[in-house]
């Protein structure tokens, strides 16, 4: 497994985890009754910053890790070569691609519950799920060309 | 049209430059080695510019390395 496969398994699993708590928080607040906007504006709030803050804290832990495994391996202090050439260019691209479709398609489906009558909280509570379930798509379409080779 | 076309003699090539590893290669022309496997796998065609890279690590023209099968290519 390259390097870059690494950092893009860190950030599914990140993904995965952020979606499953907000799936779980929904799920739970709509067993309680609906949703009630104070408490789904803060899981929101939550949700949109470990996205970030997860995110980058998982990317610096998995460098550092890399470099511990990679020195304790060689048994020298010299750096692995950590580079992004034109192929994993490429394939982020296509990564990034996937994402767009995903949360188009996402938005769509968010404002169709909005025309059938839905309040505004669950169009918007679909598209926070959407966006960070284009993000899983995002990684799982990287994944997927490295695995195939390209 | 056919895809992958592109076909190359990467793997040839190395053997008969003191078997050259993919790592040493990759390094040489600033990839990946993942890369490098991938395009001996004819499973990626890489850009021109590190084609050319890969032709002047080798110092042959860079139609010894890669050839182009048009077969069943329309144009």
């Amino acid at each position: 497994m390259s390097y870059q496969e690494k950092n893009i398994t860190v950030s599914l699993v990140t993904h995965l985890l952020i979606v499953g708590y907000y799936l779980v928080n929904l799920f739970q607040m709509h067993q309680a009754g609906g949703l009630v906007s104070t408490r789904v504006f803060s899981l929101w709030v939550i949700v949109i910053a470990a996205a970030i803050i997860i995110n980058i804290i998982g990317s610096i832990l998995t460098n550092i890790l890399l470099s511990i495994v990679h020195a304790i391996k060689t048994g020298t202090e010299q750096e692995e070569r950590f580079i992004e050439d034109e192929r994993d260019k490429l394939i982020g691209l296509k990564g990034i691609r996937a994402s767009y479709i995903t949360f188009s398609v996402g938005v769509l489906l968010a404002m169709l519950t909005f025309v059938f009558g839905q309040p505004p909280l669950v169009m918007f509570s679909l598209i926070i799920f959407f966006s960070i379930a284009a993000e899983i798509i995002g990684d799982i379409s990287q994944l997927y060309f490295y695995r195939r080779g390209f | 049209m056919e895809k992958r076309q592109v076909r190359n003699n990467i793997r040839k090539l190395r053997f008969h430059h003191n078997e050259m590893t993919q790592e040493q290669l990759a390094v040489k022309v600033g990839v990946t080695r993942q890369t490098i496997i991938a395009i001996e796998s004819a499973k990626y065609s890489p850009s021109l510019e590190l084609a050319f890279r890969i032709a002047l690590v080798f110092g042959v023209p860079l139609g010894e390395v890669f050839s182009y099968d048009a077969e069943d290519d329309p144009a």
